[in-house]
């Protein structure tokens, strides 16, 4: 017995000095780095980079909230970000150790959630867009520049049970509000409720409230026209390609203006290698990194450097890269305080039931 | 009692605690516990960043301290009590399916030699072995539009000139799930009342000239209502929490109470009314029954 349990120490002692190598630990949403990228990190800091995965911020934060701890690096979007800010969970950054940082396009920097850039570095965003079976919408004459095409029942007509819009409060209500022309951020209650009668009216027109599985649908050709994620929509029109489907899926960004959801790399205060981290970001921050991941999720990106490594037909996509005129009508979504949080859940509870 | 029997009691006693001593430690510790927790945390205001605002604040201008105002918000706006009221009618919708279908077959199950009885009950518990959520994903499959069961579904509507139908993303969808899942459940408390049953006690109504529908009406229906209530509660309360299935079949519309719920908890970050809406369900749920006993004990009596 004595014998055994000394045994038992002693392997816990040698695999405690296999495991003494550095170890990053990289808190990131699914699927959002190639996994060439991380092995050549690996390699160059002769470290060990272990992945934990979150689908959503409310996730993330609802995670640490609990007491999760231990991650160096995380990757919020902006409004999350700002929640883990003003909680005081975040690590400011040693600007002299990201020399890359000016790879990063201005337009990204000095945002409302964190301005002058003290925690944050930004990493990748997604627009929230129409995204289309082409073929469909070229023979059915529909429009795809508006959101009028979501909502004004002279078109869905033509579309009825082929749609799909985003089960999100926030986004939803965001399109309406653009659609009305209002900013996505919007918080009076009496422009809330005439985006809500705009989305009850359309509401009988559209198949689901969907999150994940239009990707699918889409591919599948099941759904036309969805109110989605530009990454889903890329990934729906890669699965229709390598399926030999007769048709393609596209995407484009609403004239009325959409939502951009930048999300940045930023240091939990309470992790254990800062200075592996910072090396993380600016290994992240060198334009052929960067541009691994939008090659493969066709993400946007907010790195200069990064452009000239980008696929020509990814880098071209302006409902990747948006032109100035219409990056002009991108907004981020800000984060609501406890009453407009209760009152938009009313609102929505409404929208489901009627 | 003689103190003889009490010393020999004694034992017996102890015994029983402890026997039912972890399972009411486990009860105490995960289901009271956690219940008073969230009949608290209604009184709360929410955190601003989730959770719960503190009890005492340093600053007297920011929210602490207990409120009424989730009870209020809930009773301001009719649209809680609709949901609560669509919602029972789904739950109610699914357990009188599952009962007209899980009735003939636990009778048949019953009544088979007692051979086959066992692999019968396997099969029905089967369906257990894989993932619920795998079996709800099939249903995606199985509804779409490209599917048989969608073609044949219009192509008959065609025939009687009737607009095609989508079945996925519908409360059709939801209900045919909702039945799905639950079926095991209603089938198995059935099965286990409906064997027990004395078969001396159908002979002899037969020599006493009932029929095969007196038989059944006067005699194994009425003794089977423990069976058909405790199928019924492990039926009805399940589907009334359920939030997976209306998020993955769904379409516009179909939002149950569940979902409302969840919602609270991961998208609004709103505690103290998740648990209230958690408690009137409670409460809901308690009167129903309540009233279904009341029903049950009426019925029982008259047979």
């Amino acid at each position: 017995m004595n014998h055994n349990l000394r045994a038992l120490l002693l392997l816990l002692l040698l695999s405690g000095n296999a495991l003494a190598e550095d170890v990053l630990h990289l808190y990131n949403w699914n699927n959002y780095i190639s996994a060439e990228t991380v092995a050549r990190f690996e390699q160059q800091c002769a470290c060990r980079v272990e992945q934990d995965y979150y689908s959503d911020n409310e996730e993330m934060l609802a995670k640490l909230a609990a007491g999760a701890s231990g991650y160096d690096i995380i990757v919020p979007t902006g409004n999350a970000m700002e929640s883990l800010i003003r909680q005081n969970a975040l690590r400011p950054l040693d600007k002299s150790r990201l020399p890359r940082l000016k790879n990063i396009n201005p337009a990204y920097l000095d945002t409302a959630f964190d301005p002058g850039n003290k925690y944050s570095v930004p990493y990748a965003y997604t627009l929230t867009l129409i995204g289309y079976n082409a073929e469909k919408m070229r023979e059915l004459g529909l429009p795809t520049d508006t959101w009028a095409v979501i909502f004004e029942p002279k078109y869905l007509e033509k579309v009825k049970g082929r749609i799909t819009v985003l089960d999100s409060q926030r986004e939803l209500m965001a399109a309406a509000l653009k659609y009305l022309g209002y900013s996505a951020n919007d918080t009076i209650e009496a422009h809330w409720k005439q985006a809500r009668d705009l989305i009850i009216r359309a509401k009988p027109y559209w198949a689901a409230f969907n999150a994940s599985s239009y990707i699918k649908e889409l591919t599948v050709g099941n759904i036309w026209l969805v109110h989605g994620y530009s990454n889903d929509i890329f990934q729906a029109n890669l699965d229709a390609k390598k399926a030999g489907r007769k048709f393609t899926i596209a995407a484009s960004v609403p004239k009325e203006g959409a939502v951009l959801s930048l999300d940045s790399m930023v240091l939990h205060k309470n992790g254990p290698q800062p200075g592996l981290a910072l090396q993380f970001i600016d290994f992240m921050l060198d334009g052929k990194n960067s541009a691994e991941l939008t090659n493969l999720i066709g993400s946007g990106n907010p790195n200069l450097d990064a452009m000239r490594y980008i696929k020509p037909e990814i880098a071209q996509d302006p409902a990747i890269f948006p032109d100035p005129q219409h990056r002009a009508h991108l907004e981020m979504l800000r984060d609501l305080d406890r009453n407009q949080r209760r009152i938009l859940s009313r609102i929505w509870t409404e929208i489901k039931l009627r | 009692m003689s103190s003889r029997a009490r010393k020999l009691l004694a034992p017996a006693r102890l015994t029983k605690w402890a026997v039912s001593g972890p399972p009411f430690v486990f009860l105490l510790l995960f289901f009271v516990l956690p219940g008073v927790i969230m009949v608290i945390a209604s009184f709360r205001y929410p955190g601003e960043f989730g959770g719960l605002a503190p009890l005492a604040a340093a600053d007297p201008n920011t929210l602490h301290g207990f409120t009424l105002e989730t009870y209020r918000f809930f009773f301001s706006d009719l649209i809680y009590t609709e949901i609560f009221i669509k919602s029972f009618l789904v739950a109610l919708a699914t357990t009188l399916i599952c009962l007209v279908m899980a009735y003939p077959l636990a009778l048949l199950i019953a009544r088979s030699p007692k051979k086959r009885r066992d692999l019968m009950v396997l099969l029905v518990i089967l369906p257990f072995a894989s993932s619920f959520l795998i079996r709800v994903y099939a249903w995606m499959i199985l509804l779409g539009p490209q599917a048989a069961l969608s073609q044949l579904a219009n192509g008959l509507l065609g025939v009687l000139g009737i607009a095609p139908v989508h079945l996925l993303f519908s409360p059709f969808a939801v209900l045919i799930a909702m039945v799905y899942v639950h079926l095991p459940f209603m089938v198995l408390p059935l099965y286990t009342n409906l064997e027990k049953h004395d078969p001396n006690l159908l002979d002899a109504a037969q020599d006493c000239g009932a029929n095969a529908w007196h038989r059944f009406w006067r005699v194994t229906f009425p003794l089977s209502l423990p069976g058909i209530f405790s199928g019924s509660t492990l039926v009805f309360i399940p589907v009334l929490g359920m939030f997976a299935i209306p998020d993955i079949l769904g379409g516009t519309g179909d939002m149950l109470v569940g979902n409302l719920i969840k919602e609270q908890f991961l998208v609004t970050r709103d505690w103290p009314f998740g648990s209230t809406l958690s408690i009137m369900l409670t409460l809901a749920v308690l009167l129903f029954v309540w009233i279904a006993a009341k029903l049950g004990t009426t019925r029982g009596r008259y047979a």
